[in-house]
């Protein structure tokens, strides 16, 4: 069963059982669902196997402890959501108001676009490698951001120059060194570079050794 | 009444909390964690108020294990005042730690400390505008001349309080911490932590992770990038109005000659030699005073007491066992530690951390690396508790096996005391180099195999500087107190163990059983074994014992050259002694200590085989 698939299930059941007081049928989850009550009976089968819901004689459908706490969770996240899109989406018509802009009208049309999944096909964002998981499955901690860019990078910078960073690669390794200050749009000199292409950059007044591939990660623009 | 000194790294907590607490330090593990806190008591105005140094950071939304201490400790409102110190010369960057203090909304004051320097580098600091922008009281201290540091406890004591400053963050992100504030009330800080993936509250971390999510897709830009690039850019407006650039006056750069291969490389080789020639020589002048006093003052009375058997051998296990812990702890790695601490202080260690990044890279590890390498010339013990610099659960296993077959100075004793003594010095050095070519074969090996990725270097440069002499020997001092209080226990409990063993006779039967191995794989006679085990609590005791058990101090006269060379190759690379099990253990888990006490028994037996083989 797709994750994100369980996650509609278990909200819909968790959100019917806090407004009604009582736990859902098949018939009344299908209706909820809007799914015949063929394929919520099968689908159910899945979630009573994966140890999230159990289902009791007449159809009645209750959620297992873990199932509950996944139901409140997603309940959570897309109130969240949904309060957050809102809020931006009352921002961004302030600013394209004041603007008269046609290109915030565009961010504005996705963000209601996006509210408006939201809310009437109750479908949550997908689950993205996001929350830190990577981290837990010992995922390789420099791996590529998803957000690509094709500028040279530090370590093809010679002795001497002078760059203005413009984007890092890597999650992991990014956090140390926006810490330190090498955020985009930062100005860093190259202080010293050793033929393996270690680096020593000073940065806010600060000198900072790289290892070859950390500095192969941060992409710049070179300035005079 | 509690203070705590928060910080970057080099930012001069160290010297304000010496200077402050006198020597009254005491070193704590905070629960669950191995980083230290150090604890000092200072009376005020008949008041007893205990002062924290938390470990230097750059950051509070990190996962190093020094960031998470930090930051559990800011959330339970660990101190009744922060005191933050800021580095003058570097007062935008170090702002950035202190601008995600305030989400905290501890009591603050701000210390900018080493204004001396700042003076001479013609920073000029604007208290009053400084303060007024932080929210805090503000003072310019210069620790290393002890200017100002006497009004740190008024003011803390006296004018702390919850700053003002607040970080603006991009309207996005505010969009966000109302909307988790409003469904989950979760608090600005928590949020902001949940926003990049930190937290342990699973419903909080999944809705921010949604939001996050979405604040990317509009973006195009992590929301660390974000969140630290506001953070940033108010850090850098408070300093460009609080700090003026007067004349700079022009001083020679000494890192033009220390970060260069030529002849930085050459300086790091010197300096590391006379470390540990220097550590070598007063050590093995210091061990011999302290055995010599400790066996006339103390062994020798004891036994002159003749008591029970039973008792008498005891006892004497455990004279033994304080012995070994004393001779060792003091002349060695004391002397190591004050060597060390005086290279940390200078900041000379950052500099050799970058020149060893090439090399360490061919090891499967990175510049930082070097630090428990050197270290682990003194005692294997802290090098191994240093691990912790390193990133990477792969970076710190390599060390781990490293640093158990680096010579340390207890191995160089056995080195120099049956081989230079009895087969020659050059003999001595062939020692050295074959396990150097050990080291570096199990390196490479190493670096294929082990899982993981490969976490490059970060390290900012600390800035050169003169050590103080009492801040280096109040390191050393907790240094030493830190090994005596893992080792000597287990160098005890061992002791008197092997003692029974013996008292009951075990240790024949153990040497008859290990006969096949020692004398037939070895060629070396049957009670080289339990000289081998006895090795296993401190290395240098293999020697002592071979002496005690051959009858003779003159071991030349009753084994042959080859053997003793085999004895003392075996014993050197044969399993680390109990204390470094113990700590890689604690470190590393059980599986790593086991791997590595195996491939190093694995090693030295094969060694010494094959040594054995090519002299007969």
């Amino acid at each position: 069963m797709q994750p994100s698939l369980r996650e509609d299930y278990l909200e819909a059941i968790q959100q019917f059982s806090e407004k009604n007081g009582h736990s859902p049928h098949f018939a009344e989850l299908a209706v909820i669902l809007g799914k015949p009550e063929s394929v919520v009976r099968s689908d159910m089968e899945d979630l009573v196997s994966s140890g999230d819901a159990s289902i009791f004689p007449g159809g009645v459908i209750t959620l297992t402890g873990q199932g509950k706490q996944t139901g409140e969770s997603v309940i959570k996240k897309h109130e969240t959501l949904q309060c957050f899109l809102s809020e931006i989406l009352g921002m961004d018509t302030i600013a394209a108001s004041d603007e008269a802009c046609t290109l915030e009208h565009t961010v504005s049309d996705e963000t209601i676009d996006r509210l408006g999944q939201l809310i009437v096909k109750r479908d949550g964002p997908r689950q993205h490698h996001w929350n830190g998981k990577g981290k837990e499955k010992g995922a390789a901690p420099c791996a590529v951001e998803d957000y690509d860019c094709e500028c040279p990078s530090i370590s093809d910078c010679a002795e001497g120059e002078n760059v203005i960073i413009h984007c890092i690669h890597g999650r992991a390794c990014a956090k140390r060194l926006l810490d330190l200050g090498m955020v985009p749009g930062e100005r860093a000199s190259i202080k010293r570079k050793l033929s393996n292409g270690a680096l020593v950059v000073q940065v806010k007044g600060c000198d900072v050794a790289l290892s070859p591939e950390i500095a192969s990660a941060i992409g710049v623009e070179r300035s005079s | 009444m509690k203070i705590a000194l928060l910080g970057n790294p080099g930012a001069g907590k160290s010297l304000i909390f010496n200077q402050l607490t006198g020597l009254g330090i005491e070193v704590n593990r905070y629960p669950g964690s191995s980083v230290c806190l150090e604890c000092g008591n200072v009376c005020y105005k008949k008041e007893k108020i205990e002062i924290v140094d938390l470990p230097g950071i750059y950051s509070l939304d990190g996962s190093s294990e020094e960031e998470i201490l930090v930051r559990k400790f800011l959330e339970q409102g660990g101190a009744d005042v922060i005191v933050a110190v800021l580095d003058a010369t570097k007062l935008e960057r170090n702002l950035y730690l202190f601008t995600q203090v305030t989400e905290f909304s501890p009591k603050l004051i701000a210390v900018v400390n080493m204004i001396d320097e700042a003076e001479r580098q013609g920073l000029i600091i604007d208290v009053g505008e400084l303060s007024s922008l932080l929210g805090v009281p503000v003072l310019l201290t210069a620790a290393s001349e002890g200017r100002e540091i006497d009004r740190i406890l008024p003011l803390a004591l006296g004018s702390a309080r919850v700053a003002t400053l607040r970080v603006p963050y991009d309207h996005h992100i505010e969009a966000a911490l109302n909307s988790l504030e409003k469904t989950l009330r979760a608090p600005r800080y928590k949020s902001l932590l949940a926003l990049q993936g930190t937290g342990d509250d699973r419903i909080l971390l999944d809705a921010a992770g949604a939001v996050a999510h979405e604040i990317e897709l509009r973006h195009r830009m992590s929301v660390r990038q974000i969140i630290a690039t506001n953070r940033h850019n108010l850090s850098r407006k408070i300093a460009a109005a609080a700090v003026r650039q007067g004349d700079r006056k022009k001083t020679f750069d000494l890192d033009s000659l220390l970060t260069r291969v030529i002849p930085g490389v050459p300086i790091l080789i010197t300096i590391l030699f006379f470390l540990l020639l220097s550590v070598f020589v007063i050590g093995s002048w210091m061990q011999e005073l302290i055995v010599q006093t400790f066996t006339t003052y103390i062994i020798l009375p004891f036994t002159a007491l003749e008591l029970p058997p039973l008792a008498e051998r005891i006892g004497f296990s455990v004279l033994i066992a304080l012995e070994a812990g004393l001779g060792i702890a003091f002349p060695f790695i004391l002397t190591f530690y004050i060597g060390l601490s005086l290279l940390e202080d200078t900041g000379y260690m950052t500099r050799a951390a970058f020149l060893a990044d090439r090399a360490m890279h061919r090891l499967g590890l990175h510049g930082e690396a070097i630090i428990p390498m050197v270290i682990g010339f003194g005692c294997t013990v802290p090098a191994v508790m240093s691990l912790r610099i390193l990133k990477t659960r792969r970076e710190q296993t390599i060390a781990a096996f490293l640093i158990s077959m680096v010579p340390c100075s207890a191995r160089t004793v056995v080195i120099a005391g049956i081989v230079a003594a009895f087969v020659g010095i050059f003999w001595a050095f062939s020692i050295y180099v074959i396990v150097f070519i050990l080291i570096i074969l199990t390196a490479v090996i190493l670096s294929r195999i082990t899982p993981g990725e490969q976490f490059g270097m970060i390290v900012e440069m600390s800035a050169l500087r003169r050590p103080q002499a009492r801040l280096v020997l109040a390191k050393s001092w907790l240094r030493i107190k830190e090994f005596l209080f893992i080792a000597m226990p287990l160098l005890i409990i061992t002791s008197i163990g092997l003692g029974l063993l013996q008292y009951y006779g075990v240790t024949d039967a153990f040497e008859e059983l290990l006969a096949p191995v020692t004398v037939t794989l070895l060629g070396l006679p049957e009670y080289a074994s339990t000289a081998l085990l006895f090795g296993i609590f401190r290395k240098e005791l293999a020697f002592e014992t071979l002496a005690v058990l051959s009858g003779t101090a003159d071991l030349g006269s009753v084994m042959t050259a080859g053997q003793l060379y085999t004895f003392a190759i075996v014993s050197v690379l044969f399993i680390p002694c109990i204390s470094t099990i113990a700590v890689l253990y604690r470190q590393l888990g059980a599986r790593i200590a086991i791997l590595i006490s195996v491939y190093t028994v694995f090693l030295g037996l094969t060694i010494g085989a094959i040594i054995n083989l090519l002299i007969t």
